[in-house]
């Protein structure tokens, strides 16, 4: 039988054969060779003509293989002489995408490591003098670049791209220098082959710390790109020139002129005027652009998607061109909306083209409001602000607005609402957000009862979060109090999806948080109804039958309680015992989880909070006196959190046995960092604690022990050995899995039988 | 010809990972978005660098459409969607909608479980993935834009499933997903009309193979589960939440009946409930018998099959439990599993295939000594069986499909290559694919003549044509009652007797006073004769003939005495 070597690295591919996976061992590498298995399995001779070839997992096998072989230089004179590499650029364009990219993968490395070589310094520019490997791969390459193949042109391009990503030595500035002429070459073909990719490498070699400093050529051929490629193509190079740190001024003012262009299109259309006023100067909207924009809908919509996008992506950068645009980009957003929407009235021809092409085009409005929303990081003249409030109203109110654009609306809405102004003197709204708010909120009830779940759970998603940085702001507790907004939500709770459920959960229980729940402003009726929340949520959690609710309401007890919520406060200890008592049951080890986390915060309330900051730090506990530790240990007991967490420290879900552990150790340490307690009173019990231990540890349920004695469980801890448990819980279940013994077990449990039956878990 | 590229990003010539690229007329979609069970690295998920080089997705991809909710099919969606950034449309089919989302948290709970996994998309992105969700009704036909237009056929093999016909302008294409040409317990076949395509894009699973009946290998199973339970053993089902747990559920819910059995059944994840909701919501998607017997009892309300409760594994005496997940990789089954493996009188049924590393799959590679974490070694004594429910179309059926679409071409996926150019000389020796205009073709219309000249047109346009009204076949049927009351007053109790009667049912009273329950129509009538009896008018469409068969019987038996 094969002798396995220790070190075996196991990756998940069934069907791979053991000799690929044994090329991948460092230490038997000579040994291979020496026994000229290296040429039987990845030389001329090897497996490409058996029949086992044909299956892809074989050859993204056999690349893995030589991946692990070409990690020794001493493999590349092998490489160069068996035929090798042939195979692999042959196999740059398998039926299989796995396959042909890692082929592409594998030849960077080997290009890499073949001209790092022992040899100090740069190589020489002379091909003759690289090795062997490299001559060969660089030649095949230049080959590529000369073809009128484009899969081929696409591929070497591809190659390069990946190679100026990931390699960063010296010889980089010696390839460049020998290939740049082909790549400017094929500039001038028609029409230009693999524009994609092309763009692609030179953003690579543009960013390439070794090239970037100092390459006029390579500048000029990037403004050469810039305007032999059409808008669409354009685009993604223009970005990527304006993100680069170190980049003459005249090819940014170049690229962002061709980013702008598409929008200067829509404002010129919309309003008659020459050039768009705050735009740089030159961005007039050329006719290139505007005949792109009006040759087809999905041409003018793709088009659009893309600028926006880019900018988007643009503005918060720090390299982003300044001055920027601010107006002028707000109105062009304002002005896509509107024709998308139908609200604008263009004067011009092209605008009234472009209303028809855009009206309705969910697509663009989208990415208009994405856009739009990231505008709001930065104010604009108070006519358009006013304008883009009046547009995002006019698409929350829209019956046209489809579910995902009024998420997105939502999502900008708040985005500007949260950058708005305060007021000057005052820590409240400003007139004009208030004003705003006074029509949102009716649309926002209205959204909340939409038919569509979508929109219920992005109406609810909006008002969490906008509670969440205004709760305190007294205009806006004012105008929500007055809207139906918080009782519509309240009803939420028992809506039929069970999503929509676990977002009013969310944020009604935000809304309690600030003070802003339904019923808290009726004060006779502030007792009863105070309980009502608390007691729906433990409902919520006890008896709703999907995941998401329940998994909702203990994050919100979890945040209530951490911020000592009223409710909370009035019991602490009830509170507590009844939410851990519902979590312990539940199915979802998410929950569990959550109860954990739950009794931590507990914990930490309880035996006081030495580092608030990392509450699994164990090293440098501080005790907690005697006295007072004893009545917090009771405490505990009393909310059965220590029957919780051993109950969870042997849960069948890995997540839950992990957080119960870190639980305890937090606990032991806390508790007993000196051991006092126990020595002054003596040896407890511990055979209680411990049967039971055991039965849960066997999995076992059984029934609830009752209140244990904090002693007992003190002496329980400190025997366990929670260190080696939570290094084993650590590790992870994958670690059997790919233990060699396994993989080993498996093959030879698999030789023979050979899966007729995969498609079954289908 | 027109230019159709088909580049598979996964599942080509393989299973698992099924995520085809489709462009044709300029439009760019996707079809499908899988995951693939035997990796755990890159290769879990499709290779979308493939397309991200293009520039942005939501710009290059016009839409993604899901055939089915199986996680080959749609598990890497919230990836594709939150992670990579596609920002487009989503089309799938109702039930699909319904029950991705539970596959998908299942799937990601037992991955941040069992792993670990960190980087991995989170609830929230679930949840954010099907807000992009646009749902289709079969052989609605839906503009995605102005151009291209998609439509959905019935594909079988699971619950919603579907085969999507893409088309753009005159050029067209079929996607089949996964599908099964022989209806099962709960599903009918896969059906789809004379579409001809340019292009049919069709699975290949069992390209070779012809099936041997579904009934045997059910019977094998049935008698399985009988003799372990009759010696007083504990049977172990490790399923996967939805789909084929739901249809040997019906299976031993049946023979529990037929046979008297009492061992109890449990299912173990608390998703009986939710799964069954969604069998019940979307009936008009399971077979025929299923439908028929719909009125008088619900297939998917089980008596005999319990939720499970962690305790009871520990009960003594026989039982059998479904419990997640199917591989017995992490979570109840495998708990369960290291409880029961011990005693040989106990048995375990993979009714599925388990990837490599899993304890399913070692126990079903005969190991029996198995380590377990924390240096443990389980021996396993407990019987292992293998059954394979895997409802795909064998080559009989893929030649049915090819036979019923009438396609240009055909393009095999989704199987393995050997097996696939097997089935293709088989397509060109049966189909000898002929240039359109050649082959013989049926056509279905009214055959009308205008302007001195025959034309074949559909029935709505010989209608439009002719100037002809639409007339509606309906049946009816008189129902004598005693009742000596008002006609106003016995509508209202035929109505509140319906509603009681017919809770899955749309029953309504009508403010004209008649009574509906979906096309049937109720209505009071006085007789002419008799003033202490009234005359039912009954009337309904022939699609609901089952239904208005069962009411008008019903209704014949008289309503409840009110109470006085």
């Amino acid at each position: 039988m094969r002798k396995f070597p220790k070190c075996l690295n196991r990756t998940a591919v069934p069907d791979l054969p053991v000799p690929c996976k044994q090329a991948r061992v460092t230490a038997s590498f000579s040994a291979s060779q020496q026994a000229e298995l290296l040429p039987g399995l990845f030389g001329e001779a090897g497996p490409l003509g058996q029949a086992a070839w044909s299956a892809p997992t074989v050859r993204s096998g056999w690349i893995q293989g030589l991946r692990s072989l070409a990690q020794h230089p001493s493999a590349l004179p092998f490489l160069a002489d068996c035929g090798t590499l042939d195979t692999i650029f042959s196999l740059q364009g398998d039926s299989s995408l796995f396959v042909a990219s890692a082929a592409g993968q594998l030849l960077v490395h080997i290009l890499g490591l073949s001209l790092q070589g022992p040899a100090e310094g740069p190589p020489s520019p002379q091909a003759c003098d690289w090795p062997v490997c490299a001559q060969k791969i660089v030649g095949h390459i230049e080959g590529s670049l000369r073809s009128m193949a484009t899969p081929q042109v696409t591929q070497a391009l591809n190659v390069l791209t990946t190679t100026f990503g990931h390699c960063h030595g010296p010889w980089m500035q010696v390839l460049w220098e020998r290939l740049s002429p082909l790549v400017a070459c094929l500039l001038q073909e028609d029409p230009l082959p693999a524009a994609h990719s092309l763009v692609d490498l030179l953003l690579s070699v543009a960013r390439s710390p070794v090239l970037s400093s100092s390459d006029c050529g390579l500048w000029e051929t990037l403004a050469q790109t810039l305007r032999r490629l059409s808008p669409a193509q354009a685009g993604p190079l223009a970005l990527g020139i304006l993100k680069l740190q170190d980049c003459p001024q005249a090819l940014r003012a170049q690229a962002f002129g061709v980013l702008l262009q598409p929008l200067a299109c829509v404002l010129t259309a919309a309003d008659q005027a020459p050039g768009p006023p705050g735009l740089p100067e030159g961005t007039t909207g050329d006719s290139v652009t505007v005949d792109t924009l009006l040759s087809s809908k999905s041409a003018c919509a793709g088009l659009l998607c893309q600028t926006l996008a880019h900018l988007e992506l643009l503005q918060p950068l720090p390299q982003r061109p300044s001055p920027w645009p601010q107006a002028p980009l707000l109105g062009a957003a304002v002005t896509i909306l509107r024709f998308c929407n139908g609200s604008a009235a263009p004067a011009s021809d092209v605008g009234g083209r472009l209303c028809a092409i855009l009206a309705g085009c969910v697509r663009v409005q989208r990415a208009a409001l994405d856009f739009l929303g990231a505008l709001a990081q930065e104010t604009g003249p108070q006519e358009l602000v006013t304008q883009v409030s009046a547009v995002l109203l006019e698409y929350l109110r829209s019956p046209d607005s489809s579910p995902t654009v009024l998420k997105k609306a939502f999502q900008a809405t708040l985005r500007w609402l949260l950058s708005s102004p305060r007021a000057p003197g005052c820590c409240d709204l400003d007139p004009d957000t208030q004003l705003f708010l006074r029509e949102l909120l009716p649309v926002l009830r209205k959204r909340l009862c939409s038919p569509c779940w979508e929109v219920r759970d992005s109406g609810l998603e909006f008002l969490t979060q906008v509670t969440r940085h205004w709760g305190g702001q007294a205009g806006f507790r004012h105008a929500l109090l007055a809207s139906e907004v918080p009782e519509l939500a309240e009803q939420l709770l028992r809506d039929p999806e069970s999503y929509v459920r676990a977002s009013a959960v969310t944020a009604v229980g935000q809304l309690s948080s600030q003070g802003l729940h339904a019923t808290a402003a009726s004060p006779e009726q502030l007792g009863g109804q105070k309980e009502s929340l608390l007691a729906e949520l433990l409902h919520v959690l006890s008896t709703d039958s999907e995941g998401f609710p329940r998994r909702a309401a203990m994050q919100v007890f979890t945040e209530w309680l951490r911020d000592r919520h009223a409710d909370v406060a009035e019991d602490t200890e009830r509170f507590v015992a009844r939410v851990l008592q519902a979590a312990s049951r539940d199915l979802d080890w998410e929950v569990r989880a959550q109860g954990l986390e739950l009794a931590l915060v507990f914990l930490a309330q309880t035996l006081g909070q030495p580092s608030a900051r990392c509450p699994y730090a164990v090293a440098a506990p501080q005790a907690t006196p005697p006295g007072p530790l004893a009545q917090a240990l009771r405490a505990l007991s009393r909310v059965r959190l220590f029957e919780f967490a051993f109950r969870a420290l042997f849960d069948c879900d890995r997540p839950v046995a992990q957080k119960s552990c870190d639980l305890l150790l937090f606990l032991r340490a806390q508790a007993t960092p000196s051991g006092g307690l126990q020595e002054a009173e003596g040896s407890p019990d511990v055979v209680p604690v411990e049967a039971a231990l055991q039965r849960w540890r066997a999995g076992e349920q059984g029934e609830p022990l009752g209140d244990l004695e904090p002693e007992a469980v003190l002496a329980v801890l400190r025997s366990l050995d929670l260190e080696g448990l939570r290094g084993a819980l650590a590790e992870s279940s994958d670690h059997v899995e790919k233990s060699p013994q396994s993989l080993l077990q498996d093959m030879l449990a698999t030789v023979g039988v050979r899966g007729e039956n995969q498609a079954d878990c289908y | 010809m027109p230019e159709i590229r088909v580049t598979p990003l996964g599942a080509g010539q393989d299973v698992g990972r099924s995520c085809i690229l489709v462009s044709i007329g300029g439009k760019n979609v996707m079809l499908d978005c899988g995951m693939h069970m035997g990796f755990n690295d890159d290769r879990r998920f499709p290779d979308f660098s493939y397309i991200t080089r293009n520039g942005r997705l939501t710009d290059f991809l016009d839409c993604v459409i899901i055939s089915h909710f199986h996680l080959d099919h749609c598990g890497a969606l919230p990836y594709f969607s939150e992670m990579v950034g596609y920002d487009g449309p989503i089309y799938m089919t109702h039930p699909t909608q319904a029950i991705c989302p539970i596959l998908l948290e299942d799937y990601r709970k037992i991955a941040v479980d069992k792993k670990g996994e960190a980087n991995f998309f989170t609830s929230q992105m679930i949840k954010d993935c099907m807000k992009k969700v646009v749902a289709v009704h079969l052989h609605q036909t839906v503009q995605v834009d102005d151009e291209l237009e998609i439509k959905a056929y019935y594909a079988g093999h699971v619950l919603g499933a579907a085969m999507f016909q893409i088309k753009v302008g005159s050029e067209s294409v079929v996607y089949t997903g996964d599908y099964n040409m022989t209806p099962d317990r709960h599903l009918g076949a896969a059906w789809i009309d004379k579409c001809r395509p340019n292009l049919l894009i069709t699975e290949s699973t069992y390209a070779t193979t012809i099936r041997d009946s579904k009934r045997c290998r059910e019977r094998d199973f049935l008698k399985k589960v009988h003799e372990t339970v009759e010696r007083g053993g504990k049977v172990l089902i490790p399923v996967f939440a939805l789909g084929r747990a739901q249809e040997l559920c019906i299976l031993l819910e049946t023979f529990w009946e037929r046979v008297n059995l009492k061992a109890p059944i449990y299912f173990s994840t608390g998703l009986t409930e939710k799964a069954n909701h969604y069998y019940k919501l979307f009936i008009t998607w399971t077979n025929q018998k299923i439908r028929k017997t719909f009125v008088q009892r619900n297939m998917f309300e089980f008596k005999h099959i319990k939720a499970f409760d962690r305790a009871f594994a520990d009960n003594p005496g026989p039982m059998v439990v479904f419990a997640t997940p199917g591989m017995l990789h992490a979570g109840q089954s495998l708990q369960i599993f290291r409880k029961w493996a011990g005693n040989e009188k106990n048995m375990v049924i993979m009714p599925g295939y388990c990837v490599q590393g899993t304890v399913g799959h070692k126990i079903l590679s005969g190991q029996r000594k198995l380590e377990m974490e924390g240096r443990q070694v389980l021996e396993v004594k407990m019987q292992v069986e293998y059954m394979s429910f895997s409802a795909h179309a064998d080559a009989k059926g893929i030649m049915q499909l090819v036979g019923q679409a009438e396609p240009e071409s055909v393009l095999l996926v989704h199987g393995e290559a050997k097996k696939m150019e097997f089935l293709k000389q088989k397509i060109e020796q049966e189909f000898r694919l002929l240039p359109s205009a050649k082959k013989p073709r049926l056509l279905h219309g009214t055959l009308i003549m205008k302007d001195s000249s025959f034309q074949l047109v559909s029935s709505e346009q010989a209608l439009k044509e002719l100037g002809l009204a639409e007339h509606q076949l309906r049946f009816t049927c008189r129902v004598h009652l005693h009742d000596s009351r008002k006609e106003q007053e016995t509508a209202a109790r035929v109505y509140s007797h319906l509603k009681s009667v017919l809770k899955d049912h749309c029953v309504q009273h009508l403010p004209d006073g008649s009574v509906t329950v979906e096309s049937i129509l109720i209505q009071a009538a006085a007789h002419s004769e008799d003033p202490g009896t009234k005359v039912l008018l009954v009337s309904w469409t022939y699609q609901d003939e089952e239904l208005g068969s069962y009411l008008t019987s019903l209704l014949k038996k008289g309503l409840p005495q009110a109470p006085s």
